[in-house]
């Protein structure tokens, strides 16, 4: 039923290096970059909103969730993860260290709301392990894709 | 037992009002449909919360402190997965204003 398929872009990419907490919010980012669905300037942006609110995009053990404004250069709606070979530290004192890392943009202040409310009934429901066990670009792409089901 | 404000009305707050909020508005819209409490959940970011009436504020652990006295109840959590762990403090906070039993 189309009622419960979401939309937007999603990419995943597995088992990347990252040297520190805003490369990885960088390569996150990357896909939808590439994808056209942001600018070069909100990866950027991205980082400086951890930088000035504090790391808060840290959800959960393991898990962050980078994100900028609609207007700090989204074009459409996307949803990009990546996991990483050695997790990285983001300063969160409780859910460090981070090794899923996911980034997202809208280009409004609703669109995004079906695409992650999908993704946060599937985080609770085990997606960042599922997602963690992929060994290549082309499974974890498979394993995001299940948030298009939004049960 | 104080009357329970009804539907209650929650804020979740993060920085942005886009990310992390929204995640919490999921978790905290099931943990009170299980508690049997009728809620109104927003989702939404720090600077606007300050200017809102609430019944309760959930945010981030590191997000709370600012709001402590701002709403009759306010949660702070860490992992936006961890239904138990705010089952147990709403419920806490609840029963200390009476409106649960």
């Amino acid at each position: 039923m189309t009622d419960d398929v979401v939309g937007g872009h999603l990419a995943a990419r597995a088992r990347r290096a990252a040297s520190d907490w805003r490369d990885a919010v960088h390569q996150a980012c990357s896909p939808l970059l590439e994808a056209g669905a942001i600018s070069e300037d909100y990866p950027r942006r991205c980082v400086e909103m951890a930088e000035e609110h504090g790391p808060y995009f840290v959800l959960a053990p393991g898990i962050a969730l980078a994100h900028a404004r609609p207007e700090d250069g989204v074009a459409s709606l996307g949803v990009a993860v990546v996991t990483l070979r050695d997790p990285v530290a983001f300063g969160h004192p409780d859910n460090d260290p981070v090794d899923v890392v996911f980034a997202f943009g809208s280009p409004d202040a609703d669109q995004h709301i079906g695409l992650l409310s999908s993704l946060a009934r599937h985080l609770i429901d085990g997606l960042a392990d599922r997602l963690r066990a992929a060994e290549d670009d082309a499974t974890a792409q498979q394993v995001l894709e299940e948030v298009r089901d939004d049960r | 037992m104080a009357t329970r404000p009804e539907p209650v009305k929650v804020l979740t707050v993060c920085g942005v009002g886009m990310g992390s909020s929204l995640m919490l508005r999921m978790t905290v819209e099931e943990v009170l449909k299980k508690m049997g409490v009728a809620a109104k959940v927003e989702a939404t970011d720090v600077s606007s919360a300050r200017g809102m009436k609430a019944d309760v504020i959930v945010g981030q652990g590191m997000h709370t402190e600012e709001f402590e006295g701002r709403a009759p109840v306010v949660v702070g959590i860490t992992n936006f997965m961890d239904k138990e762990y705010l089952e147990e403090q709403l419920t806490e906070a609840f029963q200390a204003q009476g409106w649960l039993d």
